[in-house]
């Protein structure tokens, strides 16, 4: 299965870059928490779990876990539905499989699991253009895990797999005709969803987005300590282990949602740029990977992969900037957290995956 | 295979991906524009909102924990108080303001209310107004609705038994630390973790303060103090001080098999909730601070040295006729002139040229080497970090006249705490322990007892034996005739040494001192009585000074505890109990069958030590039994105690655990048809089958007509 001369092939800088990233976060876990904690411990741990999970999703040809994905698919669906009613209770929602040592997420692995359903239904050669069939039924693959997850309740989370099946059917070439309707559809939507769909903290956090200062004691703290948090590290920032912002707990999850807050206030301006940097290097060179796939499945489910993480990112520094509102989105490869890495570093494999096996028949 | 439809798909999917990388390279640009806006443009602005509300962060005192004594009776107790606080910024007229503080706290004087304007005009973003106030100064505070005054909860410290044990336990300052005493010696302990509070101030500048991290509350310190005793000692002191009107005065009364303090008592005092208004001299835990040239109280250390090292024998006959030696160009004195005396009647009599010529026939290198081993030119006990260590000069350093002077206990500097600890240890046999007062730290739920910790062996058996009988006989015919307890057998040493002033031995001043332990032969209390320069109708000898106060704590504190007479003890009694399985009253026996005779263990201090009948027994009496025993116990159930792990009569080993099934029965009291109930000390007594028994003060039974006069 895994022949030696594919690991030439293998995407070294890419590679690098990952693992750059991923010790800037550690570095800044460490700073946030205060030297060698549980916290700490555990990302390493989550670290060489993924890396372990990255190398099983390299070996295996990504051809033939498309063949299964069906399998895969209904699997992951199984275990929401498991979490849904069994799951560990943390903060007031059921996300986790307790299994003792760890908590597994598994809305986390949703992600490419739903990636690699959708390529695989989208990279399968039938006609040329996209129809609306294919659309309802993509649509469908997604909002069922969406739901579930949504149900648990982890709003955030579901909605990043919104963009995985956005970014499949457009590359697939969805009409854009197709995407100006959805578009318009949800900004009619969004006033409605407002009145009936979303709960009081929600509308509170939109709300004090818009005007953060209207409650400077409660949702908008946060938003304006990150605003401090990042002004106040300027071009060079205050050093390692010296942002008093994050060290005083005036940013609360400082080694969790808002650790580029943390990062741009120790390392000032030039760090950031170094590391966004990094993630733009990564997310382009991934691009890449789908540029030169070899078929359609490949480049599909490079690019929904792709999406999550990317949507991820985006969404992350904007908030840590001050520029939306607040969500429990983590910024994948540096924020703490097991499940998250494990599954981001799995679905690097993924795309390494497809990259390397470019020339192989 | 060019332009086939088969490869439309690629065509399609680069020309969207150079979309999708130019909106990223776009949104890239956008967030970089952003972060320069905050970190270049906005950043001096906002490094002055950082530091802004980082000056308002103040910490969260901690909720101390409590200090308790041996019986869980509560010495030191943490309130949570209000503290006020102003946010200058927010508050627009500072006198104005100051003048409404004022008025509602009620009790400021113009100078105050001057005092707190200025501060609240020069402060920034946080001034204390007043700290831990009253319940009423708070709510009064709280209806003037003040802009930019705010309230934070902090931690008080009350020590309910005022002046009681207060060298002892110290005091607290306003941030919670403890300043002095155990209060300071573990205060890392008992203080807790400070949680911070953020101040800040809402849109309407009401000043609100937000826990950002939550305090956690310090552990409970168990002390070896027992409460009454302490309380006793405390009296007794005060009282011996007023009467022979000196400066002042310590009495420590210590376990010698533990090396438990039961009490430390110093005087003057002062009471610990209004410390700022002692003096340095009231809160001087004289004890272990107070250095003094121990006297003739060290001539048991010349004995034991003598003894041990075969240098005299007691009976040996020391010639100290005339009452003066001279020593090269130092005259010595004698009280009297004793003439020709035996070893023992040299201490009994305590005679200093006698203790001088056992000194010098025993050498510089061995007395300092003993007096090494009782424990004497090293603090005794971690317990009390401020204890001074004392002074031994270097052997070899030592000429013939520095040997004479250590021989008869001067020129060396001890406290009282290190003399009790060498008392000790010739009381328990031998071995020197260290003196401790925390017994248990409870934390978390858990309590971790602190064990007895044995240094060395200072003398062996014999020897102490010996100076027990010398110490016993200084009580029955020397210099502490005064001392002695009707029914008990007391072991002393009296001492009498001039106070050194200006490098001269003061004419007038002396330390007036009694040591000593009862009862002598199976010792429950070491007793440390230390009198500073009296100047009363007693004179200043240790004997009529500081024996009396000994006699007065040692007889209150034996009958507090219960200990049987150690002359013509009391005959075994018999303790009845109701026995629930039939209901006839039966005289209460180990089975409950026959009627068989139960000593109750008073003082199970010996090896020999038995396991006490705790059946009848409320849980009280039992816990307070057992307690004195030194053993951990668990209880099952309520009322009294019906059964007993380990049995009665088993050895006593002190590290097992006693487990006690408890049950509620008809009525605490049940009588047999004619006889009467008595009730002493606590405990209840039962009368049955026609004999009588009585338990006082817990568990030992006294036949009436032995009690002391």
């Amino acid at each position: 299965m895994f022949e030696r001369r594919l690991y030439y092939h293998i995407d070294w800088a890419l590679l690098a870059g990952i693992f750059a990233l991923c010790a800037i976060g550690l570095a800044q876990i460490f700073s946030a928490t205060g030297g060698f904690t549980r916290i700490y411990y555990t990302q390493i741990y989550g670290m060489l779990l993924g890396i372990f999970a990255m190398g099983v999703c390299l070996t295996i040809d990504y051809r033939s876990l498309a063949d299964k994905s069906h399998l895969i698919y209904l699997a992951v669906l199984v275990l929401l539905l498991y979490v849904l009613f069994f799951g560990a209770v943390r903060g007031g929602s059921r996300r986790w499989i307790d299994l003792g040592v760890v908590n597994l997420q598994p809305s986390e692995f949703a992600k490419a699991v739903l990636a690699l359903v959708l390529a695989k239904f989208f990279g399968e050669s039938r006609r040329g253009a996209i129809t609306r069939e294919d659309l309802a039924i993509a649509g469908a693959l997604t909002a069922v895990p969406l739901i579930l997850i949504a149900r648990q309740p982890d709003l955030g989370t579901a909605v990043t797999l919104i963009p995985v099946a956005f970014a499949i059917a457009y590359v697939a070439g969805m009409p854009m005709r197709i995407l100006g309707i959805l578009a318009l559809v949800g900004v009619l939507v969004a006033p409605v969803a407002w009145k009936f769909a979303l709960k009081d903290y929600q509308r509170e956090r939109i709300s004090t987005f818009l005007d953060p200062a209207q409650d400077a004691k409660g949702a908008g703290y946060q938003q304006i300590q990150a605003r401090i948090t990042v002004g106040s590290g300027g071009l060079w920032g205050k050093g390692f282990t010296k942002g008093t912002q994050g060290q005083l707990r005036f940013l609360p999850v400082a080694h969790n949602d808002f650790i580029f807050s943390v990062l741009a206030e120790e390392q000032g301006f030039a760090g950031v740029l170094v590391t966004l940097g990094l993630y733009l290097f990564v997310i382009l060179r991934a691009l890449e990977a789908a540029r030169l796939a070899k078929d359609r499945l490949g480049a599909y489910l490079v690019m929904g992969v792709l999406a999550s993480f990317t949507f991820q990112v985006i969404y992350n520094v904007t908030m840590s900037a001050g520029l939306a509102p607040v969500k429990g989105l983590t910024l994948p490869l540096m924020s703490y957290g097991g499940s998250s890495m494990i599954a981001t570093l799995a679905a690097f494999g993924l795309i390494l995956n497809v990259r390397m096996r470019r020339f192989t028949n | 295979m060019a332009e086939t439809p088969a490869n439309a798909w690629r065509t399609t999917l680069k020309r969207r991906l150079v979309v999708a990388a130019v909106g990223l390279l776009l949104w890239s640009a956008g967030i970089e524009a952003r972060l320069v806006y905050l970190q270049v443009y906005r950043h001096a602005d906002l490094v002055v909102r950082a530091e802004r509300q980082q000056m308002r962060t103040v910490a969260a005192s901690a909720k101390r924990g409590e200090i308790l004594d041996r019986r869980g009776h509560v010495l030191a107790y943490s309130v949570d108080a209000d503290s006020i606080y102003a946010v200058p910024t927010e508050i627009g007229d500072p006198s104005q303001a100051a003048a409404a503080l004022c008025g509602a706290l009620g009790d400021c004087t113009p100078a105050d209310r001057q005092a707190l304007a200025d501060r609240i005009r020069r402060g920034r973003a946080f001034v204390y107004v007043r700290r831990q106030v009253t319940r009423d100064q708070a709510r009064r505070l709280a209806d003037l609705q003040l802009e930019g005054v705010g309230f934070m909860k902090e931690s008080r410290r009350f020590y309910p038994n005022k002046e009681l044990a207060a060298h002892l336990l110290g005091y607290v300052g306003l941030d919670n630390a403890g300043l002095a005493g155990l209060e300071a010696t573990y205060d890392g302990l008992i203080k807790g973790h400070a949680g911070t509070v953020l101040i800040q101030t809402d849109a309407k500048r009401h000043a609100f303060s937000r826990i950002e991290r939550p305090s956690t509350t310090g552990a409970t310190l168990e002390l070896t103090i027992d409460e009454y005793l302490q309380h006793i000692a405390e009296r007794e002191l005060q009282a011996g001080v007023a009467a022979n009107h000196a400066a002042g005065g310590t009495a420590v009364i210590m376990d010698p098999w533990t090396g438990e303090i039961l009490a430390l008592a110093n005087a003057p005092t002062f009471n610990p909730n209004i410390y700022r208004d002692a003096s340095d001299d009231e809160r001087r835990n004289r004890a272990i601070q107070d250095l003094y040239e121990p006297g003739s109280t060290f001539k048991i250390v010349t004995a034991s040295a003598a003894l041990e090292q075969n240098v005299v024998h007691p009976d040996d006959v020391i010639d100290v006729r005339g009452g003066v030696l001279r020593l090269g160009s130092r005259v010595i004195h004698d009280t009297s002139d004793h003439g020709v005396l035996t070893f023992t009647d040299v201490i009994v009599m305590s005679s200093n040229i006698g203790a001088i010529k056992v000194g010098l026939r025993l050498g510089q290198e061995r007395l300092g080497i003993y007096a090494r081993r009782f424990g004497f030119g090293r603090p005794s006990s971690p317990d009390f970090p401020g204890e001074s260590p004392g002074i031994l000069w270097d052997p070899a350093k030592q000429n013939e006249g520095a040997l004479a002077s250590m021989s008869m206990g001067y020129q060396v500097g001890v406290t009282p705490l290190q003399m009790a600890a060498a008392v000790s240890s010739v009381a328990n046999g031998g071995e020197l322990i260290e003196p401790r007062v925390v017994r248990a730290v409870i934390m978390d739920g858990r309590r971790v007892p602190v064990r007895r910790k044995v240094v060395h062996r200072a003398i062996n058996q014999s020897v102490a034996a010996e100076l027990t009988t010398i110490m016993e006989q200084v009580v029955e015919r020397g210099t502490a005739t005064m001392v002695q307890i009707p029914g008990y057998t007391v072991a002393g040493k009296t001492g009498t040494a001039a106070k050194l002033e200006a490098g001269r031995y003061s004419k007038s001043d002396y330390n007036a001192s009694f040591i000593g332990f009862v009862p002598s032969r199976k010792p429950v209390f070491t007793i440390v009585i230390v009198l500073d320069s009296p100047h009363g109708a007693n004179g200043y000898y240790g004997g009529p000074v500081s024996g009396p106060i000994f006699k007065r704590i040692a007889t209150a504190i034996m009958r507090q505890y219960g200990v049987p007479p150690s002359i013509n003890p009391a005959p075994p009694l018999l303790v009845a109990r109701y026995d629930a399985e039939d209901s006839h009253e039966q005289p209460a026996s180990t089975a409950g069958r026959a009627p068989s005779i139960v000593t109750v263990a008073g003082t199970s201090q010996g090896s020999e030590a038995i396991f006490p009948d705790l059946r009848g027994l409320s849980a009280r009496d039992a816990l307070h039994t057992l307690a004195r025993l030194g053993m951990t116990t668990r209880l099952n159930g309520a009322g009294t105690v019906t059964r007993q792990e380990p049995e009665p009569g088993a050895p006593i080993d002190r590290d097992a655990l006693c487990t006690l099934w408890l049950e509620r029965q008809a009525g605490p009291i049940r009588l047999a048809g004619g006889s009467t109930a008595l009730t002493a000390g606590g405990s209840t007594a039962l009368i049955a089958g026609g004999s009588t028994a009585l338990t006082a003060g817990g568990s030992t039974a006294l036949t009436p007509g032995t009690t002391q006069p």
